[in-house]
């Protein structure tokens, strides 16, 4: 049962924000299989590796995005596909808070569209300092 | 990886009956497999966003969480989640085992008052929580009624959370149990609401603190990937088979599944000494 209180615009946003995260999720485990497999093929094992290449380190995360669109097939495929799988996941709670502070601003709002603004500016800024 | 991956699903579920959720106990069975502290709490704060990425199937379903109070506490929680996930980068990792174990012993306050009967709302609202327009209804199954509610005390609830936040990000964990008491006694929001609008801000909470971890190169891909998963999938499987198991059987599972935790990460500590 829908919460009256709540009010069918949140009662939508929740389940708009619900099917980003589950579309999210599953792709990026989908990917995550994918590079697990091709891990095996390439390495012949499933060992964790300890290996510089499998650790993530360097840039801001938006322009880690960039470069890995523009290596996309020139890297090895096994780390490429867990990498994307990991952007993905990590977008999915993103674009969640860009869907909240949208839906506050089309609901007129002002209180939460501060609010869901400062969670927004705030993870863009972690995820882009680093 | 496959041993993990398997290791993941039954932590996942685990995770799931018991509400305390993946990462609280895949990090010490990593630590005791001999992966750094700080490695597997970096993955282990990504395996949440998969397990709170995943359990969203439940607020389409139920629509108990209060969205709004939500985006409100996350606001102090991604900022404790990046002030802990820094310490964490910058501290040793002998003190980790130490506050790993301090804080789950947080998870058994929760077992007791969970079961506190009615719920009462609380006589005067703040300005501020009026203000953030903090209250709403839900339908409760087990008594069939439709349950209104408010919320109070929304700056002290606020700091409450910032330091769930902290601890969160410092070791890779969810930290719903210290979430829902601050939800609880100091919001005073009713449990269920409590229960699930913390699985809402929990994915929130592990962004910012995996926005940390991100390139400080300790996240291993080859650990991250089978834990993210194993913990999923086991988390999916536990919310399917919750409603089936007897509640005393959990709470026993519950407590054991914590007490061996605590052991274990006193022991590494100790030993690291």
């Amino acid at each position: 049962m829908t919460s009256p209180e709540l009010g069918s615009g949140e009662s939508k946003l929740e389940t708009v924000v619900s099917y980003i995260l589950i579309i999210g999720v599953v792709i990026s485990v989908l990917l995550e299989i994918i590079g697990i497999s091709l891990f095996y093929q390439t390495y012949d094992n499933v060992q964790i590796s300890q290996s510089k290449t499998v650790f993530i380190s360097g840039m801001n995360f938006f322009a880690f995005i960039i470069d890995q669109i523009q290596h996309l097939f020139g890297s090895q495929s096994a780390i490429m596909f867990m990498t994307l799988g990991l952007i993905i996941l990590i977008l999915t709670p993103y674009i969640r808070a860009i869907s909240s502070v949208v839906y506050f601003a089309w609901e007129k709002n002002r209180h939460y569209v501060l609010i869901t603004l400062f969670v927004l500016i705030v993870l863009t800024a972690s995820l882009a300092l680093h | 990886m496959v041993t993990l991956l398997l290791i993941s699903v039954a932590v996942g579920l685990i995770g799931s009956l018991t509400g305390l959720g993946g990462a609280s106990i895949l990090t010490p069975i990593l630590v005791f497999e001999g992966f750094p502290v700080k490695e597997a709490v970096a993955c282990g704060m990504v395996a949440i966003i998969a397990t709170s990425s995943g359990s969203a199937s439940s607020f389409v379903k139920e629509r108990i969480a209060n969205v709004k109070l939500a985006m409100y506490l996350e606001m102090f929680t991604i900022i404790g989640a990046i002030v802990g996930a820094t310490i964490t980068v910058l501290i040793a990792p002998v003190f980790l085992y130490f506050l790993f174990a301090a804080f789950l012993l947080t998870s058994f306050i929760n077992i007791r008052s969970s079961f506190n009967g009615t719920y009462t709302p609380p006589v005067k609202q703040d300005r501020l929580s009026r203000w953030l327009g903090l209250e709403g209804t839900y339908y409760d199954q087990a008594s069939n009624k439709v349950v209104k509610y408010k919320g109070t005390n929304s700056i002290l609830g606020g700091l409450g959370m910032f330091v769930a936040g902290i601890a969160a990000g410092m070791l890779g964990i969810g930290a719903g149990a210290f979430k829902v008491i601050v939800h609880e006694k100091v919001l005073k929001i009713p449990s269920k609401v409590s229960t699930a609008t913390s699985t809402f801000i929990i994915g929130m909470t592990a962004l910012a603190g995996v926005s940390v971890y991100l390139f400080t190169g300790l996240l291993n891909l080859t650990l991250m990937a089978p834990m993210a998963i194993g913990v999923t999938i086991g988390a999916i499987v536990g919310g399917r088979v919750l409603n089936r198991i007897r509640d005393r059987n959990l709470k026993i599972l519950f407590v054991i599944v914590v007490i061996l935790l605590i052991i274990q990460m006193l022991y590494k500590g100790v030993s690291a000494l």
